[in-house]
């Protein structure tokens, strides 16, 4: 069987499959050097590096901590952008004139290109002691402070992408319904919304993306202690992401022997994470079409 | 090649815009090869963030008289300094303390050289509010209490009654090393008590004044109205962090300046290194809040 549907002797087919096989090999490539790089931590700590809480470069590596790190203040990050990012996109593609519209989706896009070391910079200077006065903390640098930072940060985002899905929504379906009788808010959940749900999955996945990967905003308001909180789910204590803990050790470790294996264990962590929260995803969906 | 592809398959019409697109992206990397080949020389230093002002206002004063050198400064911690002259990625590694005996068997092929060309103290310091409120002076079993996590609260050492932000920095850092080696005697100990941990000096400082009762560790050059250096208490004597105290020996918790180079200096960064210890160099020391050292 032939892969190819048309007959590769188009210059173009050449140019964009040379381009595809690079991008596909470039993200292969990463992910193999990450777990080769990364062996002898594999080899000497294998699962107690990921049932351990206890770093300390020379003696021991436990990633645990940074491994709940992410997930919590990603998680918090998710739970606190939804609700508007939905919401905002709901208002723009469905009620907004046009011409309004335009302008709110230009808004939203420039917000999602601000760098994360702006919103750092904000997180650090405001947003730290607001959550420590609000809060009545002895200090604000906590998850709960970088989880709402990161929220901030992805939902113009996770709102732009998820608009993009509900307005590409051919304009016959909501006719059709509007037709048969359905009110406004029916036609929008039972007609609209379930068209647009891929697009709004991979919204959601790439503010999640976002959220998982970014450094320096996490960096600057976390606290950057290597520790689970007691009880765990006590979000006003400080904590350490991975990114974060990449931030602040990279430079010193490269090359350094198991500190550096150590480091890129956690970049493989992260990247299998990230990995597998997308295949979920896409899962999750094509099990819906079916 | 893009262009080439680009009049196959498109109309004519929009030929010339994408060519010139085409063409502009392909003589990017060019640009940037010329611009380095126009460098002269370019000196890289980086690490401590103490020893950073000195190296940054020398480099502007040197560079006065000498506009065909480049020399980029960057922060990191001294760690990273040693780490990157000692692996190739700069010529000058600034570090706020000594060179450690791994670090020298590892990087044992780039033979590092340390030159002294400032001292400095690191002092306690603290929140404004909780000086103002009368705590003065700290010993360095109080101290060690305090990042143990066994004293929690200001009202134990005569402040009010407030919980204490134990702030640590990275592990790397020089002056994390030299401030635990004197508390712990141990440059590397653990820090159960810490509720932050900070990187460079300005990151420190921003912590500490933002809290109203943080205690953590710094530079001297770096203390300010709203970052104060406690007294540290040795049996009855209580010694100030001060220039003086520095420059006298008697203030337990110094270290030298260190510019780190992969063997003997050798060109402009043998330049700038005698620049620094020239006059011009040692005034800029002095400004930076160190105390200046002759070359040995």
């Amino acid at each position: 069987m032939n892969v190819l549907e048309k007959r590769p002797t188009d210059p173009l087919f050449w140019f964009s499959a040379l381009s595809a096989g690079l991008t596909l090999l470039i993200g292969l490539g990463f992910y193999v050097y990450l777990f080769w790089a990364s062996w002898p931590l594999w080899r000497d700590h294998s699962l107690s590096f990921f049932t351990s809480t206890d770093w300390f470069p020379g003696e021991s590596y436990g990633a645990l901590a940074m491994i709940y790190g992410s997930v919590m203040v990603s998680t918090l990050a998710l739970v606190t952008a939804l609700p508007f990012a939905l919401a905002g996109a709901v208002t723009a593609s469905e009620f907004l004139s046009p011409r309004l519209r335009l302008v709110f989706k230009a808004a939203m896009e420039l917000m999602a290109g601000v760098p994360g070391i702006v919103y750092g910079l904000l997180g650090a200077a405001l947003l730290a002691l607001w959550v420590k006065d609000w809060f009545g903390l002895i200090d604000g640098n906590t998850l709960f402070t970088a989880g709402i930072l990161l929220g901030v940060m992805i939902l113009p985002t996770i709102m732009t992408l998820a608009e993009d899905a509900i307005h590409s929504v051919p304009r016959e379906f909501r006719e059709t319904a509007a037709s048969l009788g359905l009110p406004p808010l029916q036609a929008f959940f039972r007609v609209v919304f379930p068209q647009a749900l891929p697009g709004i999955v991979g919204a959601v996945l790439l503010g999640l993306g976002r959220a998982l990967g970014e450094t320096i905003a996490v960096m600057l308001v976390i606290g950057g202690l290597d520790m689970i909180p007691s009880p765990w789910f006590d979000w006003f204590a400080p904590g350490q992401s991975i990114p974060s803990k990449l931030g602040r050790e990279a430079a010193e470790a490269i090359g350094s022997g198991m500190h550096w294996n150590a480091l890129l264990g956690l970049g493989c962590a992260l990247f299998s994470g990230s990995m597998l929260l997308t295949g979920f995803g896409s899962y999750l969906l094509r099990r819906r079409q079916r | 090649m893009a262009v080439w592809i680009f009049s196959k398959t498109q109309g004519a019409e929009h030929l010339n815009l994408r060519q010139f697109f085409s063409t502009a992206l392909a003589c990017l990397p060019m640009v940037f090869i010329l611009n380095i080949a126009q460098a002269q020389e370019t000196i890289t230093i980086s690490g401590s963030t103490t020893v950073a002002p000195i190296a940054s206002r020398a480099a502007e004063a040197f560079l006065v008289n000498r506009p065909e050198i480049r020399i980029l400064v960057n922060g990191g911690g001294s760690g990273v300094g040693i780490n990157a002259v000692g692996s190739g990625l700069a010529q000058i590694g600034m570090a706020s303390r000594m060179i450690t005996p791994r670090e020298l068997s590892r990087f044992e092929r780039s033979q590092l050289k340390a030159h002294a060309v400032g001292r400095d103290g690191v002092a306690c310091a603290i929140s404004a509010s909780i000086y103002n409120a009368g705590v003065r002076a700290l010993t360095r079993e109080q101290i060690a209490g305090i990042y143990l996590g066994k004293i929690k609260n200001w009202s134990a050492l005569g402040g009010p009654d407030s919980a204490i932000v134990v702030i640590d920095k990275e592990r790397h850092r020089g002056t994390r090393h030299v401030f635990m080696n004197y508390v712990f005697g141990d440059a590397n100990a653990r820090t159960p008590g810490a509720r932050l941990v900070t990187g460079s000096n300005n990151e420190e400082r921003a912590k500490i004044a933002q809290s109203d009762a943080a205690i953590g560790m710094l530079s001297l050059a770096w203390l300010n109205d709203a970052v104060k250096g406690v007294a540290i208490q040795e049996g009855d004597a209580r010694i100030e962090p001060s220039v003086a105290n520095v420059r006298s020996g008697a203030y337990p918790i110094t270290r030298d300046l260190l510019f780190v180079t992969a063997g003997e200096p050798v060109g402009a960064v043998k330049e700038f290194m005698e620049f620094i210890y020239g006059p011009k160099g040692k005034e800029i020391v002095v400004d930076s809040g160190y105390i200046p050292i002759e070359r040995p």
